[in-house]
């Protein structure tokens, strides 16, 4: 098992095409995640992120509509994204009971540390106890919820 | 910050380190000898991986006699597992939001076509 991967999957109630449009072209982009999007789906190409002052870069990594769309990101400023320096999140769609299962992983957090976890001021929440921390750290790790 | 939460997850990240924590935890202590029994590596390098998860506060250690007796922090177990449990949230609030827009999408599509 790797730990610090984050696995998703959903089922959604349209084709793969229309899937990949959605994760992939700007337009929609700013509907789910930025508040803007500059981005190319190319792979190789680099773009970027808008949320308020904040504006990461993002680097696509695979494209391959409507199946597969990755790309790199949470890299330093000045670098190109590599493994070793960035997040990499990828969405695999596939055709499923007349939909599509999304599926997402986020992956990196292990090389990288953590850097997503600037939120650190969200999690000042007053829950204590092994009770509590063992069955979600084990849980959260590899595998979540619908991911089989 | 960050650095002291990348080393916070480096320490995690290792399997051996890991299992050591999960012991800790289920018996509330343990010395490095101890730790070595139940695990297939020498006590020397459990006492390597005790200094790692002691140096970014996953455990705590005091003397007693002889022996350095170590202890989980739930503080800073429960900080890590916060900060992968909201990165886990946040990417739930996105595929959702993901899967309205494209049924939305495709809806006004299907309209629009039939």
């Amino acid at each position: 098992m790797e730990f610090g991967k984050i696995e998703r999957s959903v089922h959604i109630d349209a084709s793969p095409t229309t899937v990949f449009e959605v994760i992939t072209s700007p337009d929609h982009l700013k509907e789910w995640w930025p508040d803007k999007a500059e981005l190319e789906a190319v792979s190789g190409s680099v773009g970027k992120l808008y949320f308020g002052s904040d504006t990461p870069e993002i680097t696509v990594a695979d494209v391959e509509p409507p199946r597969l769309f990755s790309f790199r990101w949470t890299y330093p400023d000045g670098e190109e994204a590599r493994e070793d320096n960035s997040l990499h999140v990828t969405f695999e769609l596939e055709e499923a009971n007349g939909g599509t299962l999304l599926r997402m992983t986020e992956t990196g957090f292990r090389q990288k540390g953590w850097e997503v976890a600037q939120l650190e001021e969200h999690y000042r929440r007053n829950v204590s106890g092994w009770d509590h921390f063992l069955p979600r750290l084990v849980a959260y790790a590899p595998t979540v919820k619908g991911s089989a | 910050m960050t650095a002291v939460d990348e080393q916070l997850w480096s320490a995690i990240g290792d399997p051996t380190r890991r299992q050591m924590l999960d012991l800790l935890v289920e018996s509330g202590s343990g010395t490095a000898s101890t730790l070595g029994e139940a695990l297939p590596v020498s006590r020397q390098a459990v006492a390597k991986h005790l200094v790692v998860l002691e140096n970014v506060d996953l455990v705590a250690s005091t003397v007693v006699g002889r022996e350095r007796i170590y202890q989980p922090n739930p503080a800073q177990l429960e900080r890590a597992a916060a900060q992968l449990a909201e990165v886990g949230a946040a990417w739930d609030r996105r595929l959702s939001r993901i899967a309205a827009l494209a049924e939305e999408l495709e809806e006004r599509r299907l309209r629009g076509e039939g």
